[in-house]
């Protein structure tokens, strides 16, 4: 039986037209969503330190906000380092200078309860947008207790945001929040692929024989690995833009360049084996003992460490407060998305795998063999460059170019991809059809079934 | 366990048949370790001290684990696999590279100590780096056992067993560092038992995927 030639069936292609709708719908709502309002930048432009206290004129640069119709109120507060009590004080002499930027003035006593203030602003529409410890008091001296007058009844006249349906806005991350919905599904489909890849090396060992086991977990796991660098490549590129570096030392990172460096491990050691059978086994230990090991490794050891990644330190999992409802109703349909065309793209190098296969198979039989040595190419990105006009670049539009960046990343890595497999699958059917007689197709199938029953008997006695 | 104590001393007869292979790792640790006193010349800065010790452990734990043993000649591969149950044999050998790893960590200890001094460490803090480094060596030494035969399976010696083992090393060794840096810092020793139990449980977890796993590579096909 050459499997090969089975079209798929109406609910394979269900899914994967179901897929295909979520992935068009995660694109869509990736870049047409809105970024809520927030701020981007608190400067002190002056300053003026007299024995009454000081006199700071601050100008405060937002994004996405409406500040010349929203009427905003700006206010700063900080926390007592003693009790932990709020102190709130409200600033004046608001100048308006567009939607994006206000200027506006704050007094403090000679003596301050914190040096380092959260600067709010709040305004009909937008609600209160804030920057944390975004205006810094120099020049004045902190102490537990002040006397500072408080203003607290700003707080109870604030205005309620009225925003269509809009992502947060995340200090720093800004724009690049959108990179969730394309950076992070790529390890889940990673881990989706490795887990295939797991159950059926399990099965090699297991059940043994049909070597159709074999290749659906070779097929997984270069899959995957594809997913894996796809991950590190997006993940580099949003970190160097965010965290200043295209590589930090960070657990999940370490976890990430360590998963991607068993699996290569594991196409080097099939590689290395020429006899099939023994390869079939080998690769699948290796598989089991990578695999566990690996669940060990990056799901124990990263609770012990900090972590930029959000969640890290304690819980891996997703807390309310990174991600809200917004985001949480394009992230799953994404992963899931993301999660079909990763099998989908399973199916089509199982084909292949299969194709090859059996080609080898057959001309194994008419004396010819030709080897296939996979390396992938790993990246490895060199630390933070200095590059004045990328700078400009990536950080203009609240770093919207970096998730455009990440969606060509990924866009071409798939479309090379496909392209690839594509060809080849025509290649190798093309040199399938092109073989000589008809004696060498069942040859080849006759081998096949012959010895899954007499490898089956040889599982059941060890 | 009477099976897995014999193999064991079986192995450690072969090697004292032949003692160069012992000799041969513990010259490789020293000239390594005199190669970096060498190269830093007298006594480095602490944290220096930690990844040298850390890496020279690790590379003398590679090539400890990817040398052949006489019996894995094929002849006596075949004699073993109709006497010998698998489970025994793994135990038996993971039993001899923990030995050899762990006198071998030892002996880098030691020269470490000679050579480039102790860096900050005295007293207790000594006494649970050394144990810090014979608790690696069994995590290395059950880990990359399984990794070792199934590299000398394949027919390659120490490339392919390094090319699978690193990367899965590489979080024993973080943890390793990491202890060690606590303890050059001068955290308290009981402030670290954190790390050893991770240590032990890594070297658990490990050992019994390869008892469960091994058995699969030792049948003949």
């Amino acid at each position: 039986m050459i499997r090969h030639n089975e079209p798929p069936s109406f609910a394979v292609k269900a899914i994967r037209a179901c897929g295909l709708v979520l992935l068009a719908y995660t694109l869509a709502m990736t870049f047409l969503v809105p970024l809520g309002p927030g701020l981007d930048q608190v400067e002190v432009l002056r300053s003026q330190i007299t024995e009454q206290g000081g006199q700071y004129e601050l100008r405060i640069a937002g994004l996405g906000t409406h500040f010349s119709t929203s009427q905003p109120k700006v206010f700063i507060t900080a926390r007592n380092i003693l009790d932990g009590e709020q102190t709130v004080l409200s600033a004046t002499h608001l100048k308006v200078a567009d939607d994006t930027h206000l200027l506006c003035r704050v007094r403090l006593p000679k003596v301050v309860p914190a040096m380092s203030w959260n600067v709010y602003v709040n305004g009909a529409g937008d609600g209160t947008v804030s920057y944390a410890n975004g205006f810094y008091a120099t020049g004045l001296e902190a102490a537990p207790k002040s006397g500072l007058k408080d203003d607290k009844y700003v707080l109870s006249t604030l205005q309620e945001a009225d925003l269509p349906f809009h992502f947060p806005f995340q200090p720093n991350i800004m724009e690049s929040i959108r990179n969730l919905m394309l950076h992070v599904p790529m390890w889940f489909t990673m881990f989706l692929l490795m887990g295939i890849s797991f159950a059926q090396s399990l099965r090699v060992l297991r059940l043994g024989g049909n070597p159709d086991r074999d290749r659906r977990a070779v097929a997984a796991v270069k899959v995957g690995l594809w997913f894996g660098v796809l991950g590190l490549l997006t993940g580099s590129l949003w970190a160097r833009w965010t965290w200043g570096a295209w590589w930090v030392d960070d657990p999940q990172l370490n976890g990430a360049f360590v998963t991607v460096m068993v699996y290569a491990g594991y196409l080097v050691l099939r590689g290395s084996i020429q006899e099939p059978k023994l390869r079939e086994r080998l690769a699948a230990v290796y598989n089991l003992f990578g695999f566990l090991l690996l669940v060990v490794l990056l799901m124990v050891l990263p609770r012990f460490t900090e972590s930029l990644h959000p969640g890290k330190g304690g819980n891996p999992a997703f807390s309310s407060y990174d991600l809200d409802s917004a985001l949480r109703a394009v992230f799953y349909p994404a992963v899931l998305g993301w999660m079909i065309l990763g099998t989908w793209m399973y199916a089509v190098a199982l084909k292949v795998e299969r194709l090859r296969a059996n080609l080898d198979e057959a001309r194994t039989h008419r004396g010819s063999w030709r080897a296939q040595l996979m390396i992938p190419a790993l990246l490895l990105p060199a630390q933070a460059t200095q590059g004045g006009q990328l700078e400009a670049l990536f950080f203009a539009d609240g770093k919207m170019p970096v998730v455009v960046g990440v969606a060509v990343i990924i866009g071409v890595g798939l479309t090379v991809w496909w392209a690839i497999h594509l060809r080849r699958i025509r290649q190798l059917q093309l040199a399938w059809d092109a073989l000589p007689s008809t004696d060498t197709t069942s040859e080849a199938d006759s081998q096949f079934s012959d010895h899954t029953p007499l490898q089956d008997a040889d599982t059941t006695n060890p | 366990m009477r099976h897995t104590l014999f193999l064991f001393r079986h192995m450690w007869r072969a090697e004292m048949k032949s003692k160069h292979g012992l000799a041969g790792l513990l010259l490789f640790a020293v000239a390594t370790v005199y190669a970096v006193y060498q190269v830093v010349q007298g006594r480095p800065d602490p944290e220096t001290w930690n990844a040298m010790t850390w890496v020279i452990l690790l590379f003398t734990a590679f090539n400890g684990v990817s040398r052949s043993l006489e019996e894995d000649r094929p002849e006596v591969l075949a004699y073993l696999r109709t006497t010998v149950n698998p489970i025994h044999y793994i135990l038996a050998r993971m039993m001899h590279h923990v030995a050899i790893l762990a006198g071998l960590a030892c002996a880098v200890a030691a020269f470490m100590g000679l050579l480039l001094g102790w860096a900050t460490l005295e007293g207790a803090r000594l006494a649970a780096f050394v144990g810090g480094m014979a608790l690696t060596a069994l995590a290395l030494g059950t880990t990359l056992t399984l990794l070792s035969l199934i590299a000398a399976r394949a027919g390659a010696g120490f490339g392919l067993t390094a090319i699978l083992g690193l990367p899965l090393v590489l979080p024993i060794v973080l943890v390793s560092t990491s202890l060690g840096d606590d303890l050059i810092r001068g955290v308290i020793v009981s402030d670290t038992a954190i790390y050893f139990a991770f240590l032990g449980v890594l070297a658990l977890g490990s050992g019994t995927l390869g008892v469960v796993l091994f058995p699969y590579l030792w049948r003949a096909s």
